[in-house]
């Protein structure tokens, strides 16, 4: 349970890097590293990496769409079938969280190669 | 085992994020990569603007020599604080990237054929015509000449580095959500594109021409029938310029050109042709509309303050972003207010302490068609007079996403490139293009707007217009000391009388433009007796003026009520300004409405029909929004015009192009001579008049109310209004905008089209300007800043300008300040 915590709050912290230069994607390799290092079950580690990429993009872009009192979201709604900002959210973190756990599926893999005793 | 998973792993984790930066083709739309536009550190979401508070950080801006501080009010208005010009307008570039990036973007890209580079081969026709027609070209030769004014160049430099200062320091993150959605980068911008931009406006407003049209109306009709239908001058109209005998002792010599030979065989038509009619009646209105705008000043004679009043409204197409972006620029030797153009350094609309001017386009026409007389099968050679001479090849490269460059060879001519030889069946196809806007213009073309900026007085106007050349424009002055003015300006062929009416002979020298108007010679007028000047697009001139000119579109219902209003104001308020802007009276429907209805026999209408024809009776002219007669008059008027002229609507249904007679003439006919036999319609056995067109007319309006009882509505509802995104994203457009207006009034708007900016400026002690536009600073679809004036435009409201005096003047309509240092 430990190594899900560690593994949740590593994602969630060092995806904060893509703010700062790290391109969009660099959700993957942060994944991939927490996969290497918090080792966990297949289904868990898929589970911690999706939950921590949906919580940070989720995250991430309802503040700037409380800020921005959802004006914009209503709009790319409307070039998505409709969406409301709430389903864009949504949209969002499932994007993040299917980015992460397979990062985070990676990692632990090659740990598996990499590294002989497993957990 | 283990390498295997990992390996699987690997390939699904790089699928799934190839996928999601990858654009994706969902039947004719594309999908924006999913990843890239998603994700809240470089996607949309980075383009969603607090709502609150103010977010322009101050910056270091390489080239200035002070500081520069950026005063915002609450439209997001930016007010430049500048040590000299040079500085004003680098940050003028910056702030204007800053805002409305993309749209610099799009509109310079339109202009250069460069839309297939981001939008792949949906718009490599468009991209052909842009190119073809000599845009790209014109644009060179435009650098060409502008390169030898030292100072406009130097400011248009600093213009431009400005806008690149602003790209160079953005991060994909600050991209543009257009580029984000289109998936490119922005790039940056040049003396060029500033070229593009004002040739784009030149596409606009000085491209016009009937002369196809015109060619087949003559061989159709003759010339007898010709002159018939279609007289050059309105003899209900005003000028802008009126003769006082100014020119009365000008020695003009036209040129000698021979009378222009047209001929019908351009698209196949020849006189006394067998026409095929078509029953399809057609009560959709018939798009009659160009573009247009109304300019006017008020003497302090005739105003209530005694002070000067100026107004203008251009007519323009109506987007999201707008056209304009409101801008004041201070510095020690000026202290401009008013509207500029993205991409043009200085205001082209505004007022400063001393002075105000507006614009409406002249409209003449600089665009003609010459048949070229080939020598070679391959179309290498030409004749003119007695010479052979080559045509040169310009090879045009459209780079398009996805796809191999797609080179274009086009042929130019000593008259211009041959616009249309790649298709075996335009009737324009062995013409080549003679546009003024292809020549080089003055060199200091460029210094006009600036020169109006820091105008302080009537010489300083007259100045600055003199290097003024195209599009030509109505401008309109007015000065705090009491002066009103208005100059027709612009590069003018002195023409023959009906010269570049037609389609003309391309292999005589003697049909070319070989003169121009003085400068000192074109119409202009200061200080009249009746105490206003004005124009709406209407004949400069009244038909003594010596030289001939043209045009394919000179309105002059909106004039002429400018005219009656202006005439019977002694005491002229900032409130009566706004009424007449905002007036929705159209008196092209007062001029017809009487007529039709009394030639209505009402012993022949039904129940139904008695109401419709006692609420136009009842009507006072006004499109309003939610007046329930337009809708009936508009549906009877063009189903009558259109009806009449079934012998053109048929063949223009063929795509023939045959030109229509104005509907002031129809108008004239339907009144002067009701037996013409133009109202005989030719599918029916019997001999119509005007009497019965205008019966069957009125019964079809009724069929169509019957058949679609929700159009039974306001003029505002039944017509429609959006005023749409420039890439034409619904999302990013308001389509739920009701407005009244009419094309024929002064408060002209029609779809997709209407006053652009309304702008009234009082010359007093301190100067007021009220203005808005139908759009907001931003361009950002993310920012309240977007759409923020739409309402305040569509209810007919005004902003109160606020034209400060200093940097640190106190003002509670202050957001934030941005200061930028060497």
């Amino acid at each position: 349970m430990r190594h899900f915590i560690y593994s949740v709050l590593f994602i969630f912290a060092l995806g904060h890097l893509c703010h700062f230069g790290l391109p969009w994607w660099g959700l993957v390799p942060v994944a991939m590293l927490a996969g290497w290092l918090f080792p966990l079950s297949a289904g868990k580690n898929f589970s911690a990496a999706f939950l921590a990429g949906a919580l940070l993009w989720f995250v991430n872009a309802y503040l700037y769409n409380a800020e921005n009192d959802g004006m914009l979201a209503t709009k790319v709604g409307l070039l998505f079938q409709g969406l409301n900002a709430w389903q864009l959210l949504g949209l969002t973190g499932v994007l993040g969280g299917v980015l992460a756990g397979f990062g985070a599926m990676t990692g632990r893999y090659a740990r598996d190669v990499f590294v002989s005793n497993r957990a | 085992m283990r390498i295997l998973k990992l390996l699987f792993s690997l390939l699904l984790t790089g699928a799934v994020v190839w996928l999601l930066q990858t654009t994706h083709k969902i039947g004719d739309s594309s999908l924006p990569p999913l990843g890239a536009f998603f994700n809240p550190f470089s996607g949309f979401w980075k383009n969603a603007e607090p709502a609150k508070g103010f977010l322009f950080h101050n910056a270091k801006l390489k080239g200035l020599s002070g500081s520069v501080e950026v005063v915002y009010d609450d439209m997001l208005v930016p007010h430049i604080f500048a040590e000299n010009m040079a500085d004003a307008v680098r940050v003028q570039g910056y702030v204007t990237a800053q805002h409305r990036l993309w749209q610099m973007d799009i509109s310079t890209r339109k202009s250069a054929g460069r839309l297939s580079e981001i939008l792949g081969e949906r718009t490599l026709q468009i991209d052909r015509m842009a190119r073809r027609r000599g845009m790209v070209f014109a644009a060179e030769n435009a650098v060409l000449s502008w390169s030898k004014s030292a100072e406009g160049m130097r400011l248009l430099q600093a213009y431009t580095e400005g806008v690149n200062a602003y790209v160079e320091g953005l991060s994909a993150a600050e991209y543009p959500i257009e580029f984000k959605l289109l998936n490119y980068k922005p790039e940056p911008w040049s003396v060029l594109k500033t070229a593009l931009l004002v040739e784009a406006m030149a596409e606009t407003l000085a491209a016009g021409e009937n002369d196809l049209a015109s060619t087949n109306a003559l061989a159709l009709f003759g010339r007898d029938t010709f002159n018939y239908l279609y007289p050059e001058w309105n003899p209900k109209q005003q000028a802008i310029v009126p003769d006082t005998g100014q020119w009365r002792d000008w020695q003009v010599t036209l040129p000698p050109v021979a009378a222009p030979e047209p001929s019908g065989l351009l698209s196949g038509i020849s006189e006394g042709a067998k026409f095929k009619f078509s029953l399809d009646e057609r009560t959709d209105p018939y798009d009659d509309y160009i573009v247009g705008s109304n300019n006017w000043a008020v003497a302090g004679s005739n105003t209530a303050s005694g002070h000067p009043l100026l107004c203008n409204d251009p007519h323009l197409n109506l987007t999201l972003p707008s056209i304009w972006f409101q801008l004041q620029i201070h510095t020690p030797e000026q202290n401009c207010y008013g509207v500029s153009l993205q991409g043009l350094p200085g205001m082209i609309i505004g007022f400063n302490e001393e002075v105000a001017w507006g614009v409406t386009n002249v409209g003449h026409d600089v665009s003609d068609w010459y048949k070229i007389a080939w020598v070679d099968n391959e179309r290498t050679q030409y004749k003119l007079d007695a010479e052979t001479r080559e045509v040169q090849k310009r090879v045009e490269t459209i780079k398009i996403k996805g796809k191999e460059p797609f080179l274009d060879t086009v042929r130019y001519t000593v008259w211009g490139p041959v616009v249309y030889d790649y298709e075996p069946t335009h009737p324009l196809r062995d013409c080549a293009l003679r546009w003024l806007t292809h020549d080089q213009p003055s060199r200091d073309e460029m210094n006009t707007f600036l020169f109006l900026n820091a105008g302080k007085n009537y010489d300083d106007y007259r100045r600055a217009l003199a290097a003024y050349d195209c599009p030509a424009q109505n401008f309109v002055f007015a000065t705090r000391s009491g002066d009103i003015a208005i100059t027709v300006q612009g590069r003018f062929p002195v023409r023959a009388p009906q010269q570049g009416r037609f389609v003309q002979d391309g292999s005589r020298w003697s049909n070319a433009w070989l003169d121009y108007i003085p400068t000192e010679r074109v119409p202009a007028m200061k200080n009249p007796a009746r105490g206003f000047v004005y124009s709406a697009n209407q004949h400069s001139t009244p038909p003594t003026y010596p030289y001939y000119y043209l045009s394919n579109d000179f309105d002059d219902y909106r004039g002429r009520r400018i005219f009656d209003r202006l005439s019977s104001m002694r005491a002229a308020t900032l409130d009566s300004m706004k009424t007449m802007q905002l007036d929705n009276f159209s008196q092209r429907a007062a001029d017809a409405l009487p007529v039709m209805l009394r030639m209505l026999d009402r012993s022949k209408l039904g129940a139904e029909g008695l109401k419709m024809a006692d609420e136009l009776a009842a009507w006072n002219y006004r499109y309003d929004a939610n007046a329930t007669a337009p809708p009936l008059y508009e549906v009877w008027f063009d189903s009558c015009y259109l009806r009449t002229w079934d012998e053109i609507t048929s063949l223009r249904a063929e795509k023939k192009q045959v030109l229509m007679p104005e509907r002031w003439r129809f108008i004239e006919l339907l009144e002067k001579d009701p037996n013409s036999i133009f109202f005989d319609h030719l599918t029916t056995p019997q001999r119509e008049t005007a009497h019965d067109i205008v019966h069957q007319s009125f019964a079809l309006m009724q069929q169509y109310f019957k058949e679609n009882p929700d159009k039974r509505t306001g003029w505002g509802a039944f017509r429609g209004f959006a005023i749409k995104h420039l890439a034409l994203i619904d999302a990013f457009s308001r389509l739920d905008v009701v407005v009244g207006g009419h094309s024929s009034a002064p408060n002209a708007i029609k779809q997709g089209n209407g006053p652009s900016w309304r702008m009234i400026v009082e010359l007093g002690e301190r100067v007021r300007g009220l203005g808005v536009y139908p759009g907001g600073q931003s361009g950002n679809p993310g920012s309240r800043y977007y759409d923020n004036m739409v309402d305040t435009w569509a209810k007919g409201e005004y902003n109160n300008l606020l034209f400060l005096k200093s940097a640190d003047e106190p003002s509670s309509q202050i957001l934030g300040r941005q200061v930028f240092l060497p």
